[in-house]
């Protein structure tokens, strides 16, 4: 049995799932994207150095997943920004760097307009927003 | 000094943006009720990285598998956001078998 493959997996998925959870939060909860980020590129960076001299070739590649992984989530903290001035992703109000956003940016919405079950058809711009359901 | 792993961590990095396409083509295509499919093919790749001898082939058809895996949880958001016309919007999509019954499940969501 050769347990690399699955580790690999494992790995990706666990930290690839909070990531996309905590990225979301920390973007609607902080005052300035760029302080956040910091701390991601270096833990990022740090875990890449403990790949590297680890020795243990299953430890060494989920370090090396994670290290990718954090990394990308400080790109992310902006691409999420982006996705908040397109209206993509909700706004929060109470952060005042969104409030700005929503000020400056025409599509930028505090409605979650993803948050629903598919209904099979197009749906015009007037109607995304009466389909948001609770859940 | 030893590469292997951080070689790793970006081979499996490339390797999840393919799940970029797999969502957007495999809810275009098939729409969202595929995603039992997707998940499946991800576990049986997962578990046959299990068998592969060869370390790197092993790693790469275990990151396939987590892409297919992860892909199948971001279905049903895919089709919402080609519903609202973030993403083209296929009304004549491929119905795969059983589709019906997969309708009666609650399709997985992070």
């Amino acid at each position: 049995m050769n347990f690399l493959g699955i580790t690999a997996a494992a790995t990706a998925f666990l930290s690839i799932w909070i990531g996309h959870v905590a990225v979301r939060k920390i973007e609607a909860n902080a005052l300035d994207i760029r302080k956040p980020m910091i701390p991601l590129i270096l833990a990022g960076l740090a875990v890449e150095y403990a790949s590297l001299v680890v020795g243990n070739i299953l430890l060494a590649s989920a370090l090396g997943i994670i290290g990718v992984t954090l990394l990308w989530d400080a790109l992310e903290l902006y691409r999420q920004e982006k996705r908040i001035k397109h209206g993509h992703a909700p706004a929060n109000p109470n952060n005042p760097r969104h409030a700005k956003i929503l000020a400056e940016y025409p599509a930028a919405t505090t409605l979650d307009l993803l948050k629903r079950e598919p209904v099979g058809r197009a749906v015009s711009p007037e109607e995304a927003p009466k389909l948001i359901t609770d859940h | 000094m030893d590469f292997f792993g951080v070689t790793i961590g970006l081979a499996t990095f490339l390797i999840i943006g393919l799940g970029f396409p797999l969502v957007i083509q495999g809810e275009r295509r098939f729409g969202y009720l595929c995603w039992p499919y997707m998940m499946g093919i991800g576990a049986i790749l997962i578990i046959a990285s299990l068998f592969i001898a060869s370390n790197w082939t092993s790693v790469v058809v275990g990151a396939v598998g987590a892409t297919f895996v992860w892909g199948s949880t971001e279905l049903k958001e895919q089709a919402v956001r080609a519903e609202v016309g973030w993403f083209p919007f296929n009304a004549d999509k491929i119905k795969l078998p059983f589709t019906e019954i997969i309708k009666k499940w609650k399709a997985p969501h992070l």
